[in-house]
């Protein structure tokens, strides 16, 4: 993955919350969902700007829902990870283990 | 969903977002507010959703037109609307070259006025250290008013120079008369005293020598035109000329420097630059003396030093000032910058720079933008009718997929292509036609040159952008809108009852009447005031400048035999030519009068008419206390009877001998001043006049003029024909006139143009009508009527609008301007009415005649 493909902290946040909420995932679920579990003030238009990016580097896909009525009978676009959006959370998650154990056990001596 | 969110902030998120993203946003947003609504109350929803909208308001959700291929597409499309626009002017050759022609008069005229209005806006804008040249001032206490003055001490500027380590250079300018002779040649000339520093603060560009030439006193510089006038072909550097001072004293020079032509927008300059030093050589005494005044002090700021650090020193020149025993007291002394100077020069009472008044400028560029706005109303009248051919092109594009604002497009582009046309004949005009006559008529010459490359560029695109959307926009946006059906059907007509064209055109036949009256009156008080009686009778009367009495004897020995001589007589002061003002006390309040001092034979000369009494005699009670007042000094005086009635003047009681009827001394601006006349009493004559028939008046001339180098070899021979005296005023005055006229003439010719494009449309559009009325029987004046009919009532209404307001303003406008002008008849009124009928007569009538010849059979046998 080149740089273009570099993940940012919000982009990998809300990739991992498509990812949590498994065909559930839409704009409004999944700022609440950032908003539950991260205690931070997020605006619904930062998250759609955020999909929409990750769908355009390929990391999720989208379809229309049904429609609903509590949304003045407007559809829901849903969102899911796919492979390479799968593929870009392991490499994330998978490179912090890695550089988190390399830290030496004498760093975590904060006793003196 | 009971609440509603904003509607306002909906409506805007739909204007604005995407329409693809449009639902799922739309869908997020109402969800969000649903559940606000249902927790926190509604206001509280509202306001989260308001921002919501605003927080989507990104780029990646803006409704774009996302396709290159539309941009492409406009490119196209634009090339074809100036294809189109080229054939629709072709094809319509006579309207559109009245468009064009139109529109570049009066681009013409508005180019012309804003290039006047530059130049006196960025007068003495070459000097490259403007911003740190200042002129001294002061304000001077005169009877009850206060006065701006430019003349300031002459030890002022030395003693700011000294005292203020702010001043980097400071420059007098000290005028004075004197006669320049080189060879056999010798002419009266202004001359200027400045200090050496003058050349090197100011940026006159010189031809010849340095900018240090005048720190050796014997050099002087003089003007290119100077060179020309004394030395013709010879290289003038290093001549010697010498030059008798007003002193008698003479002294000799050598050309130490030329001038080059000075810049047309230099609000003050020299002809002759002389040191200062010499100055102080001749008037020694003045070394001292804080009570005498020079014409202007200049000072230069040192780099980045402030004018408010000099002006807090202006109290001790002040006090300086005020204990000598000079009769006019400063008050305060100010500064002007040098960029501000001529601007407001007008202000300032003999005021070294000469810039024009604001009013000139104002008026102008009002006129100008009156002139734009008719070709625009012009325009946009005969672009809505000329429109009515196209409709049916219009309504096809629609049907065939173009909409409306590709409609407009196309409109604006021809409309600007016309534009650009008519920007680019006015111009031409404006440099071959209006400029070199403007210059023709006032005393400055502009060139075609604006203050810099930007103020021209940004008028010019202004200007098409303006007159091209301001003309334009009308037709465009308003034949845009019609929809195919109606026009297919033929509903949409317009052009025949529409009521803007016709107050647009009432509009300009409003102006014309009212600029064609104000003409009228304008040039008949001219040639009144060209024939009015002066109160003397001018004719055959010469007046030569003398020095001093000896100079007038001699000269009186000389010539008194000639045979078509009538009379001779002498004064100090003459009427016309130089009009002395004095203040008059009369019972505790003062008053301005004339006055000059006679000899007994000048009243006569000059044909002066008396009314009651006796002019002046050579007897000592008459040189010393007697004298003759105006029928206006009798009047302010208010005496029943005039004659032994006495007033003080000069610490003298003056008893009134004569009574004269009252004259033009000076110009019909202003009122006759009282006026009286005293005896000579030892006082030096200045004036030589003689009188002889007019037939003879040129050869007496040249016989004065032999005498004359006879007696005074050294002195030019300066005499004036009396009837000469007032030309200047004339001169100003007829270029008024002419400005009138013209302005007027130009108005009326933008109205026929309008007019007559209206009415060759209306009754292009309306033949089919004329040739079944024909068909029916009508009589041509039937049609003739049925024709003009409209016209004739919107001519008719704004000549009664018109007239009248035209009949006022001018009469306002005249009255503040002349003391005495002319009475408004009905003259004006006649005259203006006929001219318009007859403009408008030739205009219409080869239209009207074409109404009239329809062939029916022609234009009806297609339906």
């Amino acid at each position: 993955m080149g740089k273009g493909g570099h993940l940012g902290e919000f982009e990998e946040l809300v990739l991992l919350t498509v990812g949590s909420l498994y065909n559930e995932a839409y704009g409004v679920s999944i700022m609440d969902e950032i908003v539950k579990e991260s205690r931070r003030e997020v605006n619904v238009s930062a998250v759609h700007a955020v999909l929409k990016r990750l769908e355009a580097k390929g990391l999720v896909k989208s379809w229309m829902g049904g429609a609903t009525k509590e949304r003045g009978g407007r559809r829901k676009r849903y969102f899911s990870l796919t492979m390479s959006g799968k593929k870009a959370l392991d490499e994330s998650i998978r490179l912090r283990v890695q550089m988190y154990n390399r830290i030496p056990d004498v760093s975590f001596n904060f006793s003196y | 969903m009971n609440a509603q969110p904003p509607k306002w902030a909906d409506r805007f998120l739909q204007w604005y977002c995407n329409p693809q993203l449009l639902e799922e946003i739309q869908g997020d947003v109402y969800e969000l507010y649903d559940r606000r609504t249902n927790e926190k109350g509604s206001s509280f929803a509202n306001r989260r959703f308001v921002w919501d909208v605003i927080r989507f308001l990104r780029w990646s959700n803006i409704k774009k037109s996302d396709s290159k291929y539309t941009y492409m597409n406009h490119f196209i499309l634009f090339r074809n609307y100036l294809k189109l626009g080229f054939r629709s002017i072709t094809h319509n050759w006579v309207t559109s070259s009245i468009n064009i022609f139109g529109l570049a008069i009066s681009i013409g005229c508005a180019i012309t006025v804003l290039r006047f209005v530059d130049m006196q806006l960025h007068m003495d804008s070459f000097h490259t250290k403007k911003d740190r040249i200042y002129q001294v001032l002061h304000w001077v206490e005169d009877e009850s008013d206060r006065d701006l003055w430019g003349d300031v001490p002459l030890l002022a500027g030395p003693a700011m120079l000294t005292d203020n380590p702010a001043i980097e250079e400071m420059a007098r300018v000290e005028y004075i008369d004197g006669n320049v002779r080189y060879g056999d040649d010798v002419f009266g000339e202004l001359l200027g005293f400045v200090d050496p520093q003058f050349l090197e603060i100011f940026d006159f560009p010189m031809i010849y020598g340095n900018k240090d030439a005048l720190y050796q006193k014997e050099q002087i510089v003089i003007s290119r035109d100077m060179a020309v006038k004394y030395f013709g072909y010879e290289d003038p550097m290093g001549k010697e000329v010498s030059i008798k001072f007003s002193n008698g004293k003479i002294r000799r020079f050598f050309i130490g420097g030329i001038m080059d032509e000075y810049p047309s927008n230099a609000s003050f300059y020299l002809h002759f630059y002389i040191s200062m030093e010499v100055f102080f050589d001749i008037h020694s005494e003045k070394h001292f003396d804080w009570s005498y005044l020079t014409d202007a002090t200049f000072i230069l700021l040192k780099e980045g030093q402030e004018i408010g650090s000099v002006e807090s020193s202006y109290e001790k020149y002040v006090e300086l000032q005020n204990q000598s025993d000079s009769k006019w007291k400063s008050m305060e002394f100010t500064t002007i910058s040098l960029p501000q100077l001529s601007k407001r020069s007008f202000e300032i009472r003999s005021s070294f720079s000469r810039g024009g008044h604001p009013a000139g400028r104002i008026g102008l560029a009002v006129i100008a933008l009156l002139l734009l706005t008719m070709s625009c109303f012009n325009y946009m009248n005969i672009s809505v009718a000329s429109a009515t051919k196209r409709l049916k092109e219009i309504a096809l594009r629609k049907v065939m997929g173009g909409v409306r604002r590709q409609i407009i497009h196309q409109f604006l582009t021809e409309n600007l292509l016309q534009c650009a046309f008519a920007l680019i004949v006015g111009t031409a005009l404006a440099y071959y036609l209006f400029l070199p006559g403007f210059n023709a008529m006032i005393p400055i010459h502009i060139p075609f040159m604006f203050s810099s490359w930007t103020v021209m560029i940004i008028f010019f695109v202004s200007l098409l952008v303006l007159i091209g959307l301001a003309s334009g926009a009308y037709p465009a946006f308003y034949i845009s809108r019609f929809q195919p059906i109606g026009i297919f059907r033929g509903n949409e007509r317009f052009g025949s009852k529409n009521i803007a064209s016709k107050i647009l055109l009432a509009f300009q036949f409003f102006f014309v009447f009212v600029t064609i009256v104000g003409g009228f009156i304008f040039t008949d008080n001219g040639r009144y005031l060209n024939n009015k009686d002066w109160g003397y009778n001018p004719s055959g009367i010469i007046a030569v400048n003398v020095q001093d009495n000896a100079q007038y004897e001699q000269m009186k020995a000389l010539v008194q035999e000639h045979p078509k001589i009538i009379s001779i007589g002498g004064a100090k002061g003459h009427v016309g030519g130089s009009n002395w003002m004095v203040n008059v006390d009369h019972l505790g309040e003062q008053f301005r009068a004339h006055y000059y001092r006679v000899n007994d034979d000048y009243m006569s000369t000059l044909n002066l008419r008396l009314t009651k009494g006796r002019f002046l005699t050579a007897r000592s009670q008459d040189q010393i206390s007697s004298a003759v007042v105006n029928q206006k000094f009798v009047d302010r005086m208010g005496w029943e009877e005039a004659i032994n009635q006495t007033f003080v003047y000069d610490s003298i009681r003056r008893t009134v001998v004569g009574v004269v009827e009252d004259f033009h001394g000076v110009s019909f601006y202003n009122e006759i001043l009282p006026t009286f006349f005293l005896g000579m009493n030892k006082e030096n004559a200045n004036h030589f006049v003689i009188k002889t028939d007019v037939d003879s008046q040129f050869e007496v001339d040249q016989y004065l003029k032999e005498a004359w180098y006879r007696i005074a070899p050294d002195d030019p021979y300066e005499r004036e024909f009396q009837s000469d005296v007032l030309n200047d005023f004339f001169e100003e005055n007829n270029a008024n006139v002419s400005l009138m006229v013209f302005i007027s003439g130009l108005a009326i010719v933008l109205a026929c143009l309008g007019l007559y494009g209206l009415l060759s449309f209306n009754i292009q559009r309306r033949l089919k009508e004329f040739s079944v009325r024909k068909v029916l029987g009508a009589a041509p004046s039937n049609i003739i009527k049925v024709a003009s009919r409209q016209y004739i009532r919107i001519i008719v209404i704004s000549f009664i609008l018109g007239a009248p307001l035209g009949f006022f303003l001018i009469d306002m406008l005249i009255t503040e301007i002349y003391s005495d002008p002319k009475a408004t008849g009905v003259l004006p009124f006649i005259a203006s009415i006929s001219i318009v009928i007859i403009t408008v007569g030739l205009t219409i009538s080869g239209q009207i005649v074409r109404a009239t010849k329809v062939n029916p059979s022609e234009n009806l046998r297609n339906e």
